[in-house]
């Protein structure tokens, strides 16, 4: 089992692809926001949970994308024919999810703290890491689902989709507060703003709101169903 | 479990998608050692087999046994290998790390460095997977299937795309691990690898096992010579009555006999005065595979045709010659 894990992380960061995408883009992302906007030190740190959080959402969703390529390739099906059983292969690609998202939210803080000078309590840095970290589980879920459910290019165009929209319509790249007020309705029931504010709300130094734990909560149930659904309904053809 | 147990057992396995009978009631065993091949067309049902074997689909009727035991339990005692078909290699992993990976996975693998070795990759251990060739991927997927020693070894249509070298390298390979008493079964549509490699040929044919036995078994079945003469202007009719002649075929103005007994045949034709251009040659294998398996066949004429709606369940005991049905 954790072979597998070391041998998928292994893999993952092998791919140039991801390391851009995954890592690099949402901290250029967020220091090229950051530095053209104005100068207040709260979009900093606002962006700099926004990018984290985005930057989580798009690793998430793309271990979903290594599981279609994987179907493809027949090495799933490889897979089925050594002595691991099959729940483990499922139980070490979503274990791999929450491995990989670990880069991207690091390497968007570091760039906060380091570059654009963020300043927060040692235990802020910490709580936001690990509460980002927890909250893309939902993502990997979706990621998974979309998996084992689509083909190679579907999953890779449905992940995009996913990223760029929910990342957009939670406020990720831009604050909510210039939203239109139907929109910013709507954008309280996304699992990305929720997600977010989950960080948001320690950097403004304080406990995440109920109604962010329930809304991510309501999220994880249903990625989490869509998950299982997928693997089942395919699970007879890897 | 005894060392007589079977390795393979099939008892009237059927898998049917859709309309099609993709397998269709076979029935066979094969014991521990064996090396066997699965011959067939492309479509004859050689991957449903193997899949129904290795537990990636349950039969629809009929059982399926590995090792005594239901395929996936077998594998997940680590008792199987398998290089499945239309696998493509594994993205962004070395070879070393692959098959290490692969081997850790089985109770009492081989040695990594023997792995490689055996399947004849030991130089490229340290390579990327996606950046090797045709031929090398295949031998990587070979020390895949191989790294856990496993008792039984599925290959599916193993040299499938390689060149006539690369095939050369991976039978040399697969002869080296089944030297060992392993127990191999491949599928091709290469005749002579069949014939070449296998110590026992199942030739599948429609979702069924059509013939069972050795390379020389199954030449011997399909009419052991041919006896070829120019017509010169007589008609071909009475030639099947002639002794010996299970078959009759006119092409060109020469008349190709398969007989049994190619001496009674080209005595049978002096007595009648017919023979111009004679020639007598051993049937190849390549006519033995057409008369087994249907649709290329041009005969009209051969004895137990009909029996080819009866079960072929008479080809279950190992080394006995051609089921009659052939």
């Amino acid at each position: 089992m954790l072979d597998y894990l070391r041998l998928e992380i292994r893999r993952t960061l092998r791919d140039t692809g991801f390391v851009i995408g995954g890592i690099a883009m949402p901290v250029m992302m967020y220091l090229l926001f950051t530095n053209l906007g104005g100068d207040e030190s709260g979009w900093k740190t606002g962006a700099m949970v926004g990018m984290a959080a985005y930057g989580a959402v798009g690793s998430a969703l793309n271990t979903g994308g290594g599981v279609a390529e994987d179907r493809a390739i027949g090495w799933l099906r490889q897979l089925r024919v050594t002595p691991m059983p099959p729940r483990q292969v499922v139980l070490g690609r979503a274990l791999t999810g929450s491995v990989t998202v670990l880069p991207a939210i690091v390497a968007v803080l570091a760039a906060g703290g380091l570059v654009n000078g963020v300043r927060l309590a040692v235990w802020q840095w910490a709580a936001i890491a690990v509460l980002l970290w927890l909250g893309s589980v939902p993502f990997t879920l979706l990621g998974l689902g979309n998996g084992h459910r689509l083909t190679g290019q579907t999953t890779g165009v449905a992940n995009m989709v996913c990223n760029l929209g929910l990342a957009v319509l939670g406020g990720l790249w831009f604050p909510v507060a210039l939203f239109p007020d139907w929109l910013r309705t709507l954008s309280a029931y996304t699992p990305t703003n929720r997600f977010a504010q989950l960080g948001g709300s320690v950097a403004a130094g304080h406990a995440p709101t109920a109604g962010a734990v329930l809304v991510l909560g309501v999220w994880l149930l249903l990625f989490g169903s869509y998950a299982v659904l997928s693997y089942r309904r395919h699970a007879g053809n890897v | 479990m005894t060392a007589t147990e079977t390795a393979v057992a099939f008892t009237g396995a059927v898998k049917t998608f859709g309309a099609v009978r993709a397998v269709d009631g076979i029935d066979t065993e094969i014991a521990p050692g064996e090396t066997v091949a699965l011959l067939g067309r492309n479509g004859a049902g050689k991957s449903t087999t193997i899949s129904l074997l290795l537990g990636l689909i349950e039969p629809d009727a009929g059982t399926v046994r590995l090792f005594g035991a239901p395929p996936r339990r077998s594998v997940t005692a680590g008792r199987v290998g398998a290089m499945l078909q239309e696998a493509r290699a594994v993205p962004r992993v070395t070879v070393r790390e692959l098959v290490t990976f692969v081997a850790g996975r089985y109770p009492a693998p081989l040695p990594v460095a023997e792995a490689l070795e055996l399947a004849g990759i030991t130089e490229l251990a340290g390579r990327r997977v996606d950046r090797l060739s045709g031929g090398q991927t295949q031998r990587v997927r070979f020390a895949v299937a191989l790294a856990g020693n496993p008792a039984l070894i599925v290959l599916d249509e193993p040299t499938a795309a390689l060149d006539v070298e690369a095939r050369h390298a991976f039978w040399a390979s697969m002869r080296g691990y089944a030297r060992r008493g392993h127990t191999v079964l491949f599928s091709t549509h290469h005749l002579e690898e069949a014939d070449a490699f296998a110590d026992r040929i199942l030739v599948v044919d429609r979702g069924r096992i059509v013939a069972d036995g050795t390379g020389e078994q199954l030449r011997r079945s399909a009419g052991g010579s041919l006896v070829a003469l120019d017509l010169a202007g007589r008609t071909p009719e009475g030639l099947e009555l002639l002794p010996g002649v299970r078959s009759v075929e006119v092409r060109g103005g020469r008349a190709r006999l398969r007989t049994d007994d190619s001496d009674a045949t080209v005595i049978a034709l002096a007595g009648l005065g017919a023979i111009r251009g004679l020639e007598v040659a051993p049937a190849s294998l390549d006519d033995a595979f057409l008369a087994l398996t249907s649709g290329k066949s041009h005969r009209s004429d051969e004895p137990g045709r009909s029996g080819r709606s009866d079960e072929p369940s008479a080809s279950r005991q190992t080394p006995s010659p051609l089921p009659e049905a052939v």
